[in-house]
């Protein structure tokens, strides 16, 4: 691999303290080429749908053609008499323990879903999965699907949910008992049908805050379903031995969540199944296992062949985990001199036959010291499939109605709105909020910014705060001095990039010189899955602490070697030298050497991390839109983005999140919606019609990097990945009203809604 | 009804044999075993399929195998020269203009396609010629980038400051992933040392 140093990226730094201790070697900030990046542009890079296994057959499903409708009876005797097909499931061929699979839903509560739905139980949204069948060739396995009948009754559909709380309407998990009726706000007066899940929080007296107000606001958001769009669509290779080993080779963002998935659906021991973590092409979130690799193995099983399930895209849109959509109604109270003192949020979440939503309504709030803040919030059953986790879950929806009308209030208080955010901001807690924003702040020129017609500005401010979990790593030092990383991570971002760079960084070596290797699940030591910006933060750790492992042997062997104490002993340029005499000196290569007849024998490190509390990262956008009074279409001027990073440890790989997230937060604000039709039936399956953004909806972003360390990162780091995806819809629509005078609250904002919008200010 | 054709596909002959409705993108990936060339949507929509007929890029999903029988194929596998890269690869590399890398054989060919009609593209004619290949990672920034830098790098080599890139094999079994087995009993016929 070949290792390039990027424009260093503009980076504020602020104070505070840093984990970490360099050892002058400088390997951390570099912008190093991924190490990957080298199997990628020659397309040698192995993803699940690239591997071809002797035998192998095809998985297809048979899915709904009905929204919302109950099995009558199933007969799939034509299929299987069909040459060619290996293995047809349904409810009924599954034994009963396997009729039913244990899902990890976003929120880490767990829910048994059924497989397939029997006779007499429900399909709930359109595509809902009814059989799968196994060919030797997808065309066969295709044409049989179509032969197996499937009598359905069908019941009337419910998508809006709005409608779907109110009594009357269709029941879609018989077993939801109604939430009792709200005393206040939008959803008030008569009990909640449909319910999935609910979430209240109180904190102070809202009653009394909204009295004490100059002010009060109250607004609606509504926010669709989005689909996440990796391009690689769900893959998996299954194959079960005589023995009943299970291989899975798959898509997914962490192979040990697979695993535990696949072990808790087939009621099967863990150590029984070894999930190969492919290549992964994009998961946002979506790539957790349960889609379709749980049916390819019960295919492979009763096939005693290896089966491969390839998703299409009409599929994807069909049958996924998408973000849910939401209505959110906020109502803020605040002092005419802008001070903010109470905050009210009613939440509907259309979590589809799901749930997972309503907990994250609670970032409605913000970064902001608000003494009364209240909120009642559901998961609300639709006919649409269950939702899934999209790059900082539910913060995009919540992060718009929160923001949005931070700058309604701004606007009508005729107070600037990166003004009003600092007079409100939460301080300390290691959050850089007032630094964010005041960097794209100066980045933009917002202070001096100007616009001509039908032009605005808009800016809103997201927040994250990374998780952490369990993660292990193994660093070995060879006899050619070189380095190797061995752990169970599944690389999305770059972060098999970053480990190289914190293990040299430790080891005082280049970054060239440490390769990084993936086990599967049987070789690997546990490592949690790359979700929840948890990665660098987390392994970052675990791999640190098996690098300074490595590096205490090494000083071991070293003090040995060169008749000195290992605190006079420094590590860096690939060799151990006596503090003051740079003649005493060993190179690791040699030490390498050393240690396979030493007594404690070759060099391997060990480092073990579980979970500790990280900082809040914020994210801070502006953009700069042109609208067409003549057709409502929105172009993008300018676009700024600003991250607290904590601790940068590859600034190219940075502004890649950076980049990436703020374009699919925009986006979800400028063009993506899931639709459904009345009768239930997905109006857009597909990437013509569900707009994702093309070289072209863009203009050069610039971002600009903030580096407030946090305690427990390795380094100082903070988890990056998902923040940046937060304040774009709210950053879009106060463009929009900023051009216009409108607030549109609907999101996206399409060309129609912009052209309404323009057109009644102008009546 | 399954009929013998001759592909070449980067500079190599690949006879096979397919039926009268076997899209081009299943006779590369599954006959001629180079699955460089992704399947993103089936539809001609996500351009991750993209390879070049004639030096044209192509959505492969929407080409019929025997229709591109008689036209030189390039895929992925064929643009870099043995153990050098083409500047496209390296810039794409070095800028940062992959992720997941999914897009990316798609995005290269059709950078190659760009550069091979303009020399010199400014970033919206870039921007332009990369509309038809979605990537969801990178938000297309970085690959402007490195389009621009792999233009600048083929008009210095042009100028005669030929520069080799050596880049090392592969040397990460554990990232390579198991063997490839052929699925239908024996090495795709002009498949080399793969």
């Amino acid at each position: 691999m070949t290792a390039t140093e990027s424009a260093k990226p503009t980076t504020a730094q602020t104070n505070g303290q840093t984990n970490g201790q360099s050892n002058g070697t400088h390997q951390i900030g570099r912008s190093v080429t991924r190490i990957d990046a080298l199997e990628k542009v020659t397309g040698r890079a192995q993803y699940a749908a690239d591997l071809f296994l002797p035998g192998m057959c095809y998985g297809v499903f048979k899915r709904s053609p009905h929204a919302h409708a109950r099995i009558v009876s199933i007969d799939t005797s034509e299929a299987e008499k069909m040459p060619g097909v290996v293995a047809v499931i349904t409810a009924m061929t599954l034994s009963k323990d396997m009729a039913s699979v244990v899902e990890e839903e976003m929120h880490a509560t767990r829910k048994v879903v059924s497989l397939f739905p029997n006779i007499g139980e429900k399909v709930k949204y359109e595509g809902a999965k009814v059989a799968a069948v196994a060919a030797v060739s997808r065309e066969i396995a295709f044409e049989a699907s179509e032969r197996i009948k499937v009598e359905y009754e069908v019941l009337p559909p419910v998508t809006d949910v709005r409608e779907a709380i109110k009594e009357g309407a269709s029941q879609i998990n018989e077993d939801s008992q109604p939430a009792d009726a709200l005393p206040d706000g939008p959803f008030a007066g008569h009990p909640i049908y449909n319910v999935a899940g609910q979430n209240h929080r109180a904190e102070g007296d809202v009653e009394a805050g909204f009295k004490a107000a100059d002010r009060i606001f109250e607004d609606t958001y509504v926010i669709p379903r989005a689909h996440q769009t990796y391009i690689e669509p769900q893959t998996t290779v299954a194959d079960c031995a005589p023995d009943g080993k299970v291989n899975v080779w798959t898509s997914t963002q962490g192979h040990f969540a697979t695993r535990s998935n696949l072990a808790n659906s087939l009621r099967i021991p863990a150590s029984r199944i070894n999930v190969h973590g492919m290549t992964i092409g994009g998961g946002f979130g979506a790539k957790f296992g349960g889609i379709v690799d749980t049916y390819c193995v019960l295919l492979a099983m009763k096939a005693h062949r290896p089966v491969k399930i390839v998703y299409t895209r009409a599929e994807e849109f069909l049958d996924a985990r998408p973000a849910p959509g939401a209505v959110i109604t906020v109502k803020t109270g605040v002092k005419n001199d802008g001070t903010i003192v109470a905050r009210q949020a009613w939440a509907l979440w259309d979590t589809g036959s799901g749930s997972g939503g309503c907990y994250a309504t609670s970032r409605v709030k913000g970064v902001y010291k608000i003494e009364h803040f209240k909120l009642d919030a559901y998961d609300v059953n639709t006919n649409k499939p269950a939702p899934g986790a999209y790059r900082a879950p539910g913060a995009p929806q919540a992060t718009f109605a929160g923001e949005a009308q931070i700058n309604r209030i701004a606007h009508e208080l005729r107070i600037d709105p990166v003004e009003l955010r600092l007079r409100n901001m939460r301080e300390g807690e290691q959050i850089a909020f007032k630094e964010t924003l005041s960097a794209v702040a100066e980045r933009a020129g917002w202070a001096q910014r100007t616009k001509g017609a039908h032009e605005g500005w808009g800016v809103a401010v997201g927040e994250w705060t990374n998780g952490a979990g369990p993660a292990g790593a193994l660093v070995s030092v060879h006899e050619d001095g070189k380095a190797r990383v061995f752990y169970g991570l599944m690389d999305i971002t770059g972060t098999d990039t970053a480990m190289a760079q914190i293990a040299a960084e430790v080891l005082g070596i280049k970054y060239e010189d440490v390769t990084v290797s993936r086990g599967d699940t049987d070789s690997a030591p546990f490592g949690t899955a790359s979700g929840g910006s948890v990665v660098t933060f987390s392994y970052g750790n675990a791999v640190k602490r098996a690098a300074e492992d490595a590096r205490d042997r090494i000083l071991e062997l070293a003090a040995e070697h060169l008749e000195a104490s290992v605190e006079d002993l420094e590590v860096s340029d690939g060799k151990v030298t006596v503090k003051g005499n740079p003649e005493a000196s060993v190179t690791l290569a040699q030490l390498g050497q050393m240690s396979l007849r030493s007594r404690n024998g070759p060099i391997v490190g060990r480092g073990s991390f579980s979970s500790e509390p990280s900082a809040t990262t914020i994210a801070a956008q502006i953009a700069r839109v042109k609208l067409d009074p003549e057709t409502g279409q929105l172009r993008l001027l300018g676009a700024y983005g600003s991250l607290d990073v904590g601790k940068s440890i590859n600034p190219m790989a940075c502004e890649g999140q950076m980049e990436g997230g703020l374009v699919q937060g925009f986006s979800w604000g400028m063009m993506e919606q899931m639709q459904w039709r009345e009768d239930g039936r997905n109006w857009n399956p597909g990437l013509l019609d569900y707009r994702v953004p093309t070289s072209l909806d863009f203009p050069d972003l610039e971002t600009v990097m903030v580096e407030q360390p946090t305690k427990n990162g390795p380094f100082g780091v903070k988890g990056i990945g998902e923040p940046p995806i937060a304040p774009g819809i709210a950053v879009i629509s106060s463009a929009i009203a900023d051009a216009t005078g409108v607030w549109i609250n609907e999101a996206p904002f399409t060309p129609e809604r912009v052209l309404a919008a323009i057109k009644s200010k102008a009546s | 009804m399954r009929t013998l054709i001759e592909l070449t596909v980067n500079g190599q002959p690949y006879p096979i044999d397919v039926e009268g409705r076997t899209r081009l993108l299943d006779a590369l990936r599954e006959k001629c075993f180079l699955t460089g060339a992704k399947e993103g949507c089936s539809t001609g929509d996500c351009g991750a399929c993209t390879v070049l007929l004639d030096g044209q890029p192509v959505t492969s999903c929407l080409v019929l195998a025997s229709s591109a029988a008689g036209k030189e194929i390039t895929t992925i596998e064929g643009v870099s020269a043995g153990e050098v890269l083409h500047p496209v690869q390296q810039a794409f590399m070095s800028a940062g203009g992959l992720q997941c890398g999914i897009c990316t054989p798609g995005m290269i060919l059709t950078s190659i396609a760009l550069l091979n009609e303009n020399r010199n593209p400014t970033r919206d004619q870039i921007r332009f010629g990369l509309q038809g290949n979605l990537c969801r990672c990178t938000g297309y920034g970085k690959i402007v980038d490195a389009v621009e830098v792999a233009a600048k790098d083929m008009a210095t080599r042009e100028n005669g400051h030929h520069m080799e890139v050596k880049t090392e094999p592969d040397t990460n079994p554990a990232m390579a992933g198991p063997a490839q087995a052929d699925a239908t009993g024996g090495q795709a016929p002009g498949e080399k040392g793969r």
